[in-house]
């Protein structure tokens, strides 16, 4: 199940490449397809655009009913993420945390991506980004 | 064009049937409705065609013809709807369509599902299936965002939040085919077991089974089968997701706001006239929320709405009279199609212990998750007396 999903946005998820629609500056990560998820434009023209390793949580839940295979507490946000060289919109994403103690997050923590592994499908590592909050503000 | 309108309806109660196969719970639901019928009906010749709404959690396999098999009514279209959590609603909406259009004069509307049959039931199973697509995001992840957003957003307590777990477990008592029949403080939510903070056990309905039969007819066949039909007055259905951007997303589900809009605007009533609500409350959060997506009050103030009672039995605008999700259970295909049995109960006022004194206008409504667990669903029907 992994796997193939793993393989088609490996680079996106590894590079934090997103993609903004010409039509309505919505930009969709990790996901590139050929039609935009906000205006509908089909097909729309997508421009590849960097992602910066700093976003701002938006909202998030602390996990403690999961599968066994699974560590608990496992923090979920959705964060924003803006653009590396600050123009357009942000993508907004989901986002599983690492390395942050539960009292640091609130709506509008900062958070930076980590590249980490994910989970493993049984073969091998799932690896894309984590979120923490950075070291510097971390009290 | 004719009217729409609801003639019986039949239920099995909900619970943990695992001595009940799915044909049993098809055909337990069924024989309900036919001895439901106040002048009677002869279903192999009245019945012109079945909408069936399962997500078939069972694995029974996919196919309308399940409920041909059950039921005995052969012969006869038979179609299965599926549309995540708000399948039962859509099977009615898809009937009601029909019959308007005038292609079918009787249809019956089935929901069933047997949610105890997977090894841990649909949030397990959610969990298992979408960790990696969603990114880790579980059903009660899922809705528990909105609850941390709200709280943050609206100042909405988290006693608020309990408060609609509270009011439905009351509510369930009452209604005889509730699934789980116990009362809970405040207090017993805020302290039952974290499944997601900032949502607990008391937060989430229970894994249940269940089925649920409506039948619907034309104004002519109506009077047939009833002096006291319901009307099916609006409809709306719709989709949304919460990655597009939208900061309302983050709170609320866009989505019930245009299917109630769609629901208002084809019934001609409004959100002030609705007398009596079932609505989704998988989660307390959701029903939460769908107070200010119906329009029941403004946006920000839902915490605010139960606070005053409003949506209580006693109060002026009361929501899920027969326990809700929370306490009635949410055996999907069958979810939606209960509600609407409980409405079309209120509006001939034999809704029992739970019955809304002179309820005219009532209000059904569903939402649902679909793929990666970002996509939103919702169904809104408005019936009158
Ligand atoms: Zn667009």
């Amino acid at each position: 199940m992994s796997g193939p999903r793993y393989n088609r946005t490996r680079r996106q998820d590894q590079r934090l490449v997103a993609f903004e629609c010409q039509s309505c500056d919505y930009v969709s990560f990790p996901d590139e397809k050929r039609t935009c998820k906000r205006c509908g434009d089909a097909p729309a023209t997508f421009e590849e655009v960097q992602l910066a390793e700093r976003g701002e949580i938006q909202t998030f839940v602390v996990q403690e009913y999961l599968p066994d295979d699974i560590e608990v507490p496992q923090p979920l946000a959705i964060v924003d993420l803006p653009q590396a060289d600050g123009s357009g919109e942000s993508a907004r994403v989901y986002g599983l945390l690492t390395e942050t103690e539960l009292e640091e997050l609130s709506v509008g923590t900062e958070v930076v991506a980590r590249f980490r592994e994910l989970f493993d499908d049984g073969e091998r590592p799932i690896n894309s980004f984590k979120f923490s909050v950075p070291r510097e503000v971390k009290r | 064009m004719t009217d729409a309108h609801v003639v019986g309806s039949g239920i099995v109660d909900f619970g943990e049937k695992y001595e009940w196969s799915f044909d049993d719970l098809l055909e337990g639901a069924y024989l309900d409705l036919v001895e439901s019928v106040d002048h009677g009906i002869n279903p192999t010749a009245d019945i012109d065609a079945i909408w069936y709404g399962t997500l078939d959690i069972a694995n029974e396999g996919s196919s309308g013809a399940a409920v041909a098999h059950a039921t005995g009514l052969f012969e006869k279209p038979a179609t299965q709807i599926v549309n995540a959590c708000a399948t039962g609603s859509d099977a009615f909406r898809n009937a009601v369509q029909a019959v308007k259009a005038g292609d079918i004069e009787v249809a019956l509307v089935i929901g069933a599902e047997k949610m105890l049959d997977s090894t841990e039931g649909l949030i397990g199973g959610a969990a298992l299936e979408r960790l990696w697509r969603g990114r880790g995001v579980t059903m009660p992840a899922f809705f528990g965002m909105r609850a941390t957003r709200h709280m943050e957003q609206y100042d909405t307590t988290r006693e608020q939040i309990a408060e609609v777990s509270v009011k439905n477990h009351e509510n369930g008592t009452k209604y005889p085919h509730a699934h789980q029949q116990f009362e809970c403080s405040v207090d017993d939510v805020m302290e039952s077991a974290t499944v997601s903070y900032p949502l607990n056990l008391y937060d989430c309905c229970p894994v249940t089974d269940g089925a649920c039969a409506v039948l619907v007819t034309n104004d002519e066949r109506s009077r047939e089968f009833t002096d006291a039909p319901v009307r099916v007055a609006g409809y709306g259905f719709s989709t949304d997701s919460f990655m597009r951007g939208d900061d309302l997303a983050l709170t609320n589900f866009p989505a019930s706001r245009q299917a109630s809009s769609m629901a208002y605007e084809r019934s001609g009533y409004g959100p002030d006239d609705v007398d009596v609500a079932e609505v989704h409350d998988c989660f307390s959060i959701t029903e939460l929320i769908t107070y200010e997506d119906l329009g029941f009050c403004e946006q920000g103030e839902a915490g605010a709405f139960i606070d005053e009672g409003i949506p209580h039995l006693d109060g002026e605008k009361p929501v899920n009279p027969s326990g809700g999700l929370l306490s009635k259970g949410h055996p999907i295909g069958a979810t939606g199609v209960a509600q609407i049995a409980e409405i079309f109960e209120q509006l001939r006022g034999d809704a029992g212990d739970v019955q809304v004194p002179d309820a005219e206008v009532g209000l059904q409504h569903n939402i649902g998750i679909g793929r990666n667990a970002t996509g939103a669903v919702s169904c809104v029907n408005v019936l009158e007396r």
